[in-house]
């Protein structure tokens, strides 16, 4: 029977083509970048809906600029890939939360046919989004680094060492982090009753 | 911000920190509290949506483009820079190199290098030899002889201007600066030859010199005035000493007021050779 942390496992790493991926996008694949790109970047979203709702498209956008810029450059294997992906993310961020606390913006109130998302089958993404757009949501409602790092080590696929690198922390005080996540979280299920 | 522990709530699922970690790592399935956090770390990992794929476009777009920038721009920019700089520097250091060597040749064959470097010239690209210090017949390099010798003049006369004249040819000796009585006529002394006096013995009596080696000059000046002017026609390019200046009277004559004590050669410090007119 496959378990729903298998199912997580499977769709967040890339395994043993890593490498072989990497090597075709840095010398010029599009279809290796794409690649790359389809596995790494609905997590990227996901951990920028919690960090910096609102804005995570966009940084997601500039975060791949920024990648595609260094991708020559980069070394490393998936860890050291991932981790490099979503500490640009996490940056880009920190730089918009302090660059809108200088210049607050008004956010407009429409937005044309043209620009809204499309989906071959709208019925799914819809029943999709609920799912991880709840989850999401509950994650939102934990204390920032305890999100965090449950978003980074479920959803980024980081260890705890990578995890502590990113966020400037010990290993310990991540584990205690993620821990704390966890059981809050159970408590808020439990609690509510959530089903997803 | 401390972390005080609350006691556990009597409905609240027990869970451990091995079934989290578990839990965070996804190697097992999670224990029977922990379900609903599984499926809600599961929604988080779900596959991803049409909207979250969206912008594939975009990142292929920039993908393409620094593909294409990169490529073209990059090699040629990387080696002309090094092409540039490793010319830069072969092309000062030629310079450089050039300009040592060009002025080293001109200042050796303009013979103002010192002497030992003047001699390693002279033996690597033909430069002349450095020029004496001292008064040395083999290296004088006036050889022009004179003709005052030749016309048998009175003696020489003696005095600074003579004494000054002598010094390329001859070891001036007090005797060759003249003496009180060579008042004589103008005109060219006679041993005033080229020859090189060098040996000359200067001394009070004025028996100077003109005893040279290559020298047959004979002049004799000495202390006594008697100007000399005995010498012969240097025989070889190194003639005699040259004594007295036909241009010069020599009211100074005296070996004491040449300021020459006796065996106390005069340095030569212009070996030009002497011109009569």
């Amino acid at each position: 029977m496959r378990t729903s942390a298998d199912a997580r496992t499977a769709s967040t790493v890339i395994g043993e083509e890593f490498a072989d991926l990497l090597a075709a996008a840095q010398g010029g694949s599009e279809a290796a970048f794409s690649r790359l790109w389809r596995n790494a970047n609905p997590a990227l979203l996901r951990y920028l809906r919690v960090i910096a709702p609102g804005a995570d498209e966009d940084i997601a956008a500039e975060t791949w600029v920024h990648v595609v810029r260094g991708l020559a450059s980069f070394r490393g294997d998936e860890q050291a890939w991932r981790a490099w992906l979503f500490t640009t993310a996490r940056r880009r961020a920190i730089d918009l939360a302090r660059h809108r606390s200088r210049r607050p913006e008004t956010a407009l109130d429409y937005a044309t046919v043209a620009q809204l998302p499309s989906s071959a089958d709208s019925a799914e993404a819809a029943m999709e989004n609920l799912s991880t757009a709840a989850a999401i949501a509950l994650l939102a409602g934990l204390p920032r680094l305890q999100a965090e790092v449950i978003l980074l080590r479920v959803v980024a696929g980081l260890d705890t060492e990578s995890v502590a690198r990113m966020l400037r922390k010990s290993p310990g005080a991540v584990r205690v982090a993620a821990h704390r996540g966890l059981r809050r979280l159970a408590q808020i299920t439990a609690d509510a009753g959530v089903t997803l | 911000m401390p972390n005080i522990p609350q006691p556990q709530r009597q409905d609240e699922p027990v869970v451990t920190d091995a079934d989290l970690a578990a839990l965070l790592a996804g190697t097992t399935d999670a224990a029977p509290g922990l379900r609903p956090v599984a499926d809600v770390l599961a929604a988080l990992t779900a596959e991803p949506t049409g909207m979250e794929l969206a912008g594939e476009a975009g990142a292929l777009a920039e993908f393409r483009r620094q593909a294409g920038a990169q490529v073209p721009a990059q090699r040629p920019r990387r080696s002309s820079g090094l092409r540039s700089r490793f010319g830069v520097k072969v092309g000062a250091s030629v310079t450089a190199v050039a300009v040592v060597l060009g002025g080293g040749a001109v200042a050796a064959f303009a013979n103002v290098l010192p002497a030992p470097i003047q001699r390693l010239a002279h033996e690597a690209i033909g430069a002349p030899i450095p020029p004496a210090r001292h008064h040395s017949p083999s290296h004088s390099r006036t050889a022009a002889p004179d003709r005052s010798g030749v016309h048998g003049k009175p003696p020489a006369r003696g005095g600074p201007g003579a004494s000054r004249q002598a010094r390329p040819h001859a070891t001036p000796t007090p005797a060759a600066h003249g003496n009180p009585q060579s008042q004589g006529k103008k005109g060219n002394p006679p041993g005033k030859g080229n020859g090189k006096g060098g040996q000359g013995q200067g001394n009070s009596q004025g028996q100077g010199n003109s005893q040279g080696h290559h020298g047959s000059g004979q002049g004799q000046g000495n202390s006594q005035g008697k100007g000399n002017g005995q010498g012969q026609q240097g025989k070889a390019p190194h003639g005699p000493a040259q004594q007295g200046n036909p241009h010069k009277k020599g009211p100074h004559g005296s070996a004491q007021a040449n300021g020459r004590p006796a065996g106390h050669p005069r340095r030569s410090v212009h070996p030009r050779p002497v011109m009569d007119p």
